[in-house]
């Protein structure tokens, strides 16, 4: 019982990772209606960045949020330059940019700062600590309550700002939201910069165990992509219990029943299993598609 | 019979010239050089398979490589463990590939066509590993060695008198072998995009809620469609095995499904002709790249080396971008586009405005 | 000088030509309808002012050209535009709606003042507010477009067909608060109607638009008087 409580522990903290980098996805899904491909290697380049800031002396807790305010404009540019002139093209236009995009910050990332695997510190000890009967570390502890930070951020932001009014409108119905004097596409920009400063936090907070390398995120976004399809692709609610489960289910699996390296496959078959059984995910709506 | 010839388009006239050309290939260049375009003949058989997806139906694979390695696998097993006919298990091999790709569909292909991206991706990263698992059939992590057949007695007899000269190698025979399946399988492309279920995979394209009303069973349409293109990727992994002797887990990485995508783009989706590009293009790429940025004397070297060194990703990732924002048909479009203003240019511009709607790519 | 003024002003969508050459002017405080069959253009026109379809001509507003200027910016100068189906955005609530009415003003005093008289004026909205906007009915969602365009306190407000749709004792309601907006706040209204006559003894001038062209422009109370003109044109 104990090594159960152990390993759901465990399993939330990389829920947490999981449902950090699916909000990314939720958020760009809702802005515009298409997955962006391209999700983690921008988190994986964000924390190559705060790597880099770590390493010139910069305290954690400064490098973080810098880190997240450069991955918040580079999200921003990328959605000027190579999103944009795209405006009008059909989804799957912007879906193929979006893998090539990912292909080419992933070949940047390795021409540039190579393709050895570096460790990352986390500012949480990996000492146990005793939860409830079950042994689980500061560090997973730290994850859960930094991603849970700022999910609700993020959730105060949308929800309750004026800004973040004009987002969602604009993400819903931009006709109609420019006549009543939403700037959409600034919106848009500001939807690709929050993603991608979320998206940065699950990386920052998974280099750690896993090593800073190039391809680090590639397994990592297929775990967001179970947990934003099981939760429902446009709702962030949906990213964050949809990531919480994947992590619990998939640390499970490993630990029970499958060996580690098919934990992949665990996510695999819920994505398959999700759209056979409940397409629209645990909280999405079923969309009505206008004629 | 002559005033036919003389008024076939000149489409046909470059399809024989193509053949003409691809048939007479092996007896100017060496026979490893054979091999190397066996292997574009494969790459644009799995793109043609991508191009009906894609370009006809509007869905997105990026897990073609992954179907490559189940028709490699499917071969592979079935020779070393089974010690089948090579021959018996390439259409084996589309099969079950096929299959797969058909099961797949149907429940990724009634959703949003992000869906099927989405799942076709999670494949492709997860294929490797799922390889790897049942060590005792696919040989696990060292995967499994093929001895390369030898050419049938009737064809080496043909070659040698065409030739005279050396006898047909095993990389020459699977070249002609690769050859002749890639021809068949364009033509039934060809008559698949020309006729009804053609035009249906078009109006599903443009336009799926129209083509809903008017009776066009799309669910159907398009997980076949997947499945089509899921045993052409099949058919051309099972060659692949056999063209270069051995298949691991690593022998289809994500990165090759995405190569494919890449040379899909370039030559142009939803054209016929496209495929041959790409698969050129996706071959020679990653060869290619290095050696042809290093030898342009003009670029300074600290260009040229950051340009080798950065690899293929950037130019591939780069490539897909600039292609979608500025040519989005490819090469062929490119070409297309191109062909059709000349000819405006020539005849006049008598007709402007006239409120048309462009017709298809291929029907040119 | 007129508050916005169209000076033959062609517009259309791809190939197809809708507007041949309208001119039409509305001063300040004024009222005017813009009347004619479906598919005379009446729609085109306001999109055109608001940058929803390419144009040619002038379109001036309070003096400046509206030609290269983006949709959101023409609205932040002044103008509401309440379009063909309301725009209203579904998935947020009511109040959320409002919220974007307001969403660009600075006076938070006045601001509160003004939700104030748009609950008086529909009360059914205070009642509905934490609900989603979807779960209005039609007559309800106009009512929420209008308070929306209020709130943005805009100097013209263009309506396109505010009465589609609508029962008859709703249609008069709105008509009559429109008439206390204009009156109250002294906005200008170019309303775009297919019911004449209710436009006609709302609106202060009146424009039949027919094919894309001015076929009669005039008084409202000239054109209700003018037999021929209303049995021609309007259709009554």
């Amino acid at each position: 019982m104990q090594e159960f409580l152990q390993q759901v522990l465990s399993g939330i903290a990389s829920g947490g990772i999981f449902a950090s980098l699916a909000l990314a996805l939720v958020l760009i899904y809702n802005a515009m209606g298409l997955i962006n491909f391209a999700q983690g290697e921008m988190a994986m380049f964000a924390t190559f960045i705060a790597f880099l800031l770590l390493d010139r002396g910069v305290s954690y807790w400064i490098a973080f949020p810098l880190t997240l305010a450069v991955a918040f404009a580079g999200g921003i540019l990328i959605q000027r330059i190579v999103i944009r002139p795209l405006e009008r093209a059909p989804v799957l236009t912007l879906v193929i940019v979006t893998i090539g995009l990912a292909t080419l910050i992933n070949g940047v990332a390795g021409f540039v700062f190579g393709y050895v695997p570096r460790s990352f510190p986390s500012p949480f000890s990996v000492q146990t600590v005793n939860v409830f009967g079950a042994f689980t570390s500061y560090r997973d502890l730290g994850v859960i309550a930094v991603s849970a930070v700022v999910l609700v951020l993020i959730y105060l932001l949308l929800q309750r700002t004026t800004i973040g009014l004009a987002m969602r409108a604009a993400a819903h119905n931009p006709e109609a939201s420019r006549l009543l004097g939403v700037r959409v596409s600034w919106m848009l920009a500001l939807g690709w910069g929050l993603a991608s400063a979320v998206g940065a936090v699950s990386g920052i907070m998974v280099a750690p165990i896993v090593l800073l390398e190039p391809n680090m995120m590639q397994t990592i976004i297929i775990y967001a992509f179970a947990a934003a399809v099981l939760g429902g692709i446009e709702s962030p609610l949906g990213a964050v219990v949809g990531g919480v489960i994947v992590g619990v289910a998939v640390n499970l699996a490993g630990a029970y029943l499958v060996s580690g390296d098919l934990e992949l496959a665990v996510a695999l078959a819920i994505i398959v299993a999700v759209l056979v059984l409940k397409p629209n995910g645990l909280f999405g709506r079923p969309s009505v598609r206008r004629v | 019979m002559l005033a036919r010839l003389r008024s076939a388009p000149p489409r046909y006239w470059l399809v024989v010239i193509v053949m003409v050309f691809f048939v007479g290939l092996p007896t100017v260049i060496s026979s490893f050089q054979s091999s190397e375009w066996a292997l574009v003949l494969v790459f644009a058989i799995v793109i043609m398979g991508l191009n009906i997806l894609v370009g006809y139906s509007g869905q997105l694979s990026l897990g073609h490589g992954a179907l490559m390695a189940i028709g490699a696998y499917t071969t592979a097993i079935l020779v070393h463990r089974y010690h089948l006919d090579y021959l018996a298990t390439i259409p084996i091999a589309g099969l079950v590939a096929g299959a797969v790709g058909f099961l797949l569909g149907i429940p990724a292909l009634r959703l949003s066509p992000l869906y099927l991206a989405l799942a076709t991706f999670a494949l492709a990263v997860v294929t490797p590993s799922l390889i790897k698992r049942p060590d005792k059939i696919t040989g696990g992590v060292q995967g499994i060695l093929l001895l390369p057949p030898q050419p049938p007695q009737f064809a080496s007899d043909a070659y040698a008198t065409v030739t005279s000269g050396p006898a047909m190698t095993s990389e020459q025979w699977l070249y002609y072998l690769t050859l002749a399946i890639a021809a068949v399988l364009f033509w039934v492309a060809w008559n698949i995009v020309r006729h009804r279920p053609g035009r249906a995979l078009r109006a599903l394209r443009d336009g799926e809620v129209a083509a809903a009303a008017s009776g066009v069973n799309i669910a159907f349409f398009k997980t076949v469609a997947f499945g089509i293109s899921a045993l052409y990727a099949g058919v051309a992994g099972s060659l692949y095995g056999l063209a270069t002797g051995f298949v691991s887990p690593d022998t289809f990485p994500v990165s090759l499904s995405l190569q494919l995508l890449v040379g899909a783009v370039i030559g142009g989706l939803a054209s016929i002709p496209g495929p041959l590009l790409g698969g050129i293009f996706t071959f020679w790429l990653p060869i290619e790249s290095s050696q042809f940025v290093s030898s342009q004397t003009w670029l300074p070297s600290q260009v040229s080396s950051v340009f080798v060194r950065a690899g293929p990703s950037v130019t591939y990732g780069a490539l897909l971008i600039l292609i979608m924002i500025f040519a989005r048909n490819g090469v062929v479009g490119l070409i297309n586009s191109g062909y059709t203003w000349l000819r405006r240019r020539l005849r006049g511009a008598g007709d402007r405005g006239t409120g048309q709607m462009p017709p298809d790519p291929q029907t040119t | 000088m007129p508050l916005l003024e169209l000076n033959g002003v062609r517009a259309g969508y791809g190939p197809t030509q809708v507007l041949h050459g309208v001119s039409i002017a509305v001063g300040e405080g004024d009222i005017v309808s813009l009347l004619g069959a479906n598919g005379a253009g009446k729609t085109t026109t306001l999109r055109a002012i608001t940058g929803g379809v390419h144009w040619d001509g002038a379109i001036t507003f309070s003096g400046r050209s509206l030609h290269h200027t983006s949709t959101e910016d023409i609205v932040r100068g002044g103008i509401a535009h309440v379009p063909e189906g309301r725009g209203i955005l579904t998935d947020l609530t009511v109040d959320e709606n409002l919220q974007l009415g307001a969403h660009l003003r600075r006076d938070g005093a006045v601001v509160r003042k003004d939700y104030d008289r748009v609950f008086e004026y529909f009360p059914i909205l205070r009642e509905r507010r934490r609900l989603s906007a979807s779960t209005l009915s039609g007559g309800e969602q106009q009512m929420l477009a209008l308070a929306r365009a209020l709130l943005m306190r805009p100097r013209l407000m263009l309506l396109d067909e505010p009465s589609l749709g609508l029962a008859p004792m709703i249609v008069k309601a709105i008509f009559n608060i429109i008439r206390a907006i204009n009156q109250t706040d002294g906005v200008a209204v170019l309303l775009v109607e297919q019911n004449a006559r209710l436009a006609l003894e709302l609106s202060t001038q009146a424009y039949v638009l027919e094919v894309g062209r001015i076929a009669v422009k005039g008084a409202s109370a000239e054109l209700i008087g003018n037999d021929s003109v209303r049995r021609s044109y309007l259709g009554y």
